[in-house]
């Protein structure tokens, strides 16, 4: 059992270390702009890809800010993409599965927004639609995907790609949700510092 | 309706080296940031006026953009062949001529606008060749490029101009530690003279192979300078800014003035470590770089030392670095 565990850990920790720094900074950068923009962030995913989408807004709209609540007038806004199951529902039983997400997508997108899609395959048609109408529209798109990246990672601006064995979906879904949280953890210590430093006297 | 704006900049070094009479020889390298300084601009469909209408300054009326003597207005929009009526509103955070690049930024936001405006929306690149091409070639301003791709993208960079023309963009990821350790490092006036680039850049421009070696020597303190800005190095920085300077002050006697080197000196003896002068000709912003304890003296005396030298319009502009370039804020028609 513990020979499992350990290559379990092990696998982790290897794409862990395998990101790429750069386009990590890049995705912080994007983000950054959008909120000086006062853009809109849509995120989106499939399965375990959707609960890393909801729990990422959850966290992102509030914990950033969650030290100063009051202090800032501007907040971020990210969205997931279907905001109810209804919608979810009615764009897969009326029109298609792969407009789940384009079709809702296309009812929300300024030019002002940012795209955040996730799929391990990088080829799920669904996001594939929805990522080509963020590009036709010169909307600026962070892709995370796992396996060899598929289509997502060619076509993102900004792509982090969890390199593993095809199907490897355990560990790509584990280093996105890290790749997330850092996000989150970053934006909060940015802002944390910038109302401590408007606060200097210089 | 469609609202876009383009962010200023300020350069640090490697300025000039974005010349085609150099970087066609030896690669051109900038750093630089933008900054919360913005040039806007509204565009409005008039299709029932029958009219072209700019506002700027000035109002201009015209059948036709071709009778524009606005230059900017009148080339871009012929150049993407608008022919129906139109309005468009410029408005801007400084005046024109600081050595924030300003002309750039206007027209790369009025780029992003026209391109949307017709329905084919344009990304980083595209939109900052279009107003290079628009203003180095069509109107054969003496400028390079560094302004135009600073406008178009936005936050630290370095841009490396090669010698195919074509432009590598490294974004230079600061820790907001240090960005914001840098903010309280910088004192930035507008002198109140404002001149335009023209002059100086022809002056410098045709004297480039005369001073190949020096400007060999500043494009090659960029990645220098990236490696101090990272570490937090501005004792560092203020020096290279010094020594880019001075030697920037060697390629064309027009580039500084009495006035300018008064200040200058006036800021340094106060207990500056180093800055430069932004704008080609005698005139724009000065940038100091002052350890925040010596920050009021430093204000006192330059402050005093504008006074004496009758600059009614001198003053300090709070900045802050931004990290969006180029962007539409609002599009009605889609």
């Amino acid at each position: 059992m513990y020979s499992h565990i350990e290559k379990s850990i092990d696998k982790v920790a290897a794409s862990l270390k395998n990101l790429s720094g750069e386009e990590i900074g890049k995705a912080i950068n994007l983000i950054h702009s959008v909120y000086e923009r006062d853009g809109r962030i849509y995120i989106f995913g499939n399965g375990g890809s959707l609960a890393i989408a909801t729990h990422w807004v959850s966290d992102f709209n509030k914990t950033v800010f969650s030290h100063n609540l009051t202090k800032h007038s501007k907040r971020f806004q990210a969205i997931r993409l279907p905001t109810t199951e209804e919608e979810l529902s009615a764009w897969a039983n009326d029109v298609g599965f792969d407009m789940v997400f384009a079709g809702p997508l296309q009812n929300y997108l300024h030019d002002s927004d940012c795209v955040i899609a996730i799929s391990s395959s990088g080829n799920s048609p669904n996001i594939i639609k929805a990522v080509e109408l963020a590009k036709s529209r010169c909307v600026p798109v962070l892709g995370l995907s796992g396996f060899d990246g598929g289509k997502l990672h060619e076509l993102a601006d900004v792509s982090i790609l969890v390199k593993t064995e095809p199907g490897d979906y355990p560990v790509v879904e584990s280093v996105h949700n890290t790749v997330l949280h850092l996000l989150t953890d970053y934006f909060q210590h940015y802002f944390d510092h910038a109302i401590e430093n408007d606060q200097k006297d210089i | 309706m469609i609202i876009t704006r383009a962010p200023l900049r300020i350069s640090f070094v490697g300025g000039g080296t974005d010349l085609k009479e150099f970087y066609s020889r030896y690669p051109g390298r900038v750093i630089s940031t933008t900054v919360d300084k913005f040039v806007y601009i509204a565009v409005n469909q008039a299709h029932l006026l029958n009219r072209f209408i700019i506002k700027y300054t000035e109002t201009e009326i015209a059948k036709h953009p071709s009778e524009f003597k606005h230059p900017l207005f009148r080339e871009a929009l012929t150049k993407m062949g608008i022919n129906k009526g139109l309005e468009i509103a410029s408005f801007a955070d400084l005046p024109a001529k600081t050595g924030l690049g300003s002309s750039s930024s206007f027209s790369v936001a009025l780029f992003k606008a026209l391109f949307a405006y017709v329905g084919k929306p344009v990304g980083k690149h595209e939109a900052a060749e279009a107003a290079s091409e628009l203003e180095i070639n069509i109107l054969k301003e003496p400028i390079g490029k560094q302004d135009q791709y600073a406008a178009a993208f936005g936050g630290f960079n370095i841009f490396q101009f090669n010698g195919d023309g074509t432009v590598t963009v490294e974004p230079i990821f600061l820790d907001f530690r240090v960005r914001s350790a840098l903010e309280n490092h910088l004192l930035f006036y507008f002198t109140g003279i404002t001149r335009s680039a023209e002059s100086v850049l022809s002056d410098q421009r045709s004297k480039i192979e005369d001073h190949f070696e020096t400007y060999k020597k500043m494009s090659d303190s960029v990645p220098v300078f990236k490696t101090k800005i990272m570490s937090g190095d501005f004792k560092g920085m203020a020096e290279m800014l010094h020594e880019g300077w001075l030697r920037k002050k060697t390629l064309s006697d027009k580039i500084s003035s009495p006035v300018i080197d008064t200040l200058y000196e006036a800021g340094i003896k106060a207990g500056a470590w180093g800055g430069k002068i932004l704008g080609a000709g005698g005139g724009g912003c000065l940038m100091f770089l002052v350890d925040p304890k010596h920050r009021q003296e430093v204000m006192a005396v330059l402050e005093n030392e504008a006074m004496r030298a009758g600059l009614d319009e001198f003053r300090r502009i709070p900045l802050k670095f931004t990290q969006s370039g180029a962007d539409i804020l609002f599009n009605s028609s889609v």
